[in-house]
């Protein structure tokens, strides 16, 4: 059972915790969701996007989860920029991730991505920065402040010019990681998450 | 002890939460406080060897979720668990740690100083909150014998043969209680040195609603430490 926990580090402002959580349809928006959730456990005030939703019996679980959770979801997201930089400290972008072919193009994701080029505050991506190629990294895309890479970096990661690099999702068996030759840092001590 | 249960009933069926990922919170939530009351530099033995017992319930999978994350944090962890419910979940578990080469004991040691000879910690995911009515064999002599460990146990939730709300004067006395989600009744007869908290997934509207006023966990931990 795909029970991922993504947590970006709370190096977000603490006295107005608003963050928002912008889902996309598949197993991206879903990881968005259980972040939202662990970051309303932690005392943060999150607010979700997620306008397509997925019809996975698993995914739908946790919207149930986060609504009965009081996190508000949003029926549409302002296309005034402004708005989104007031109304919230962060964004995490949960859009879109390594599994990705093409799926910027449609509906409603580019025109998600399209408002979040423009935003001013900071970014936080989910594995892939959204609209990025999983392997090749983006140009004219999204410029996250924060990317979480989820179990390990994927090639796109190299591209990533913002300020910190996290490596989540510990859970990796030593066999995998070795046929894999993935190499990940070492979590230190029982942590979740890695500063690279 | 219901309300316990009532509890979990609402996150099963209000929340809508899988017993997987509850299970998956709970045991990593074990190991976590394990790995903070005894690090593997701790260990008398040569390597941080641990003994996981688990019972025939969902203690026994939180016990089987625990083993695995000890593993990822790097402790080396054998599991005995001789009464396996045949249901996926509990048969996924198994296979994960098969896989990542942990090994299932076949039989259970037969004296205590064997256990305290090769294993640095013994885990006890025997029974849970939900125990009632008498100790069903293998556990009525396994608990016998881990009653003469002295290596230390950590027990998860309930120290294991334990009334759930009384406790158990002359049963087992583990050196550390995980109690998940809140601490239960039986939690006051406990006489070992660490008491943590874990499963960190009750909703604030829950914690509310049932008045469980439990402390803060610090900043975005798993585990909080209360004594």
């Amino acid at each position: 059972s795909r029970v991922l926990q993504a947590f970006p580090l709370p190096s977000l402002p603490r006295k107005q915790p608003t963050v928002l959580v912008v889902c996309g349809p598949a197993q991206n928006g879903a990881i968005g969701l259980v972040c939202a959730r662990h970051l309303r456990i932690f005392d943060y005030e999150p607010t979700i996007f997620y306008p397509k939703r997925s019809p996975d019996p698993l995914f739908r679980d946790f919207t149930t989860q986060c609504e009965k959770m009081d996190i508000p979801f949003l029926s549409y997201l302002p296309t005034e920029v402004q708005l989104i930089n007031d109304a919230y400290n962060a964004v995490v972008d949960a859009v879109l991730g390594a599994e990705a072919e093409g799926g910027e193009g449609r509906e409603p994701c580019a025109a998600i991505l399209a408002t979040l080029k423009h935003i001013r505050i900071p970014i936080v991506s989910l594995d892939v920065p959204s609209g990025w190629d999983a392997e090749s990294g983006g140009s004219g895309g999204i410029s996250p402040d924060v990317l979480v890479s989820l179990a390990a970096p994927k090639e796109c990661a190299r591209r990533f010019l913002g300020r910190q690099h996290f490596v989540a999702g510990r859970f990796l068996p030593y066999d995998v990681q070795k046929k894999f030759e993935l190499n990940p840092p070492e979590y230190p001590g029982t942590e979740c998450v890695v500063a690279l | 002890q219901e309300e316990a249960q009532a509890i979990d009933q609402e996150l099963f069926t209000d929340y809508k939460f899988s017993v997987d990922q509850l299970m998956e919170l709970a045991g990593l939530s074990c190991a976590t406080a394990i790995a903070k009351a005894y690090p593997p530099s701790s260990f008398t033995t040569s390597e941080p060897t641990v003994l996981v017992v688990c019972g025939p319930g969902n203690n026994g999978g939180d016990g089987l979720v625990c083993a695995r994350h000890l593993k990822m944090f790097g402790y080396l962890p054998t599991v005995y668990y001789p009464k396996r419910p045949s249901k996926p979940l509990f048969e996924a578990l198994t296979t994960q740690c098969e896989k990542m080469d942990i090994p299932f004991l076949p039989e259970f040691p037969t004296e205590a100083a064997f256990i305290d000879e090769l294993y640095g910690l013994v885990v006890d995911a025997i029974f849970g909150f939900s125990f009632k009515g008498g100790v069903r064999e293998p556990f009525g002599s396994i608990l016998s014998t881990l009653e003469r460990v002295t290596v230390p146990i950590a027990s998860i939730d309930i120290p294991s043969g334990w009334d759930v709300e009384k406790g158990k004067a002359d049963g087992l006395q583990p050196d550390m209680l995980i109690s998940l989600t809140a601490p239960k009744k039986a939690a006051t007869h406990f006489a070992g040195r660490y008491h943590f908290l874990g499963g960190r997934f009750v909703p604030p509207a829950l914690q509310d609603k049932y008045a469980l006023n439990l402390p803060a966990y610090p900043g975005t931990d798993c585990v909080l430490q209360l004594t």
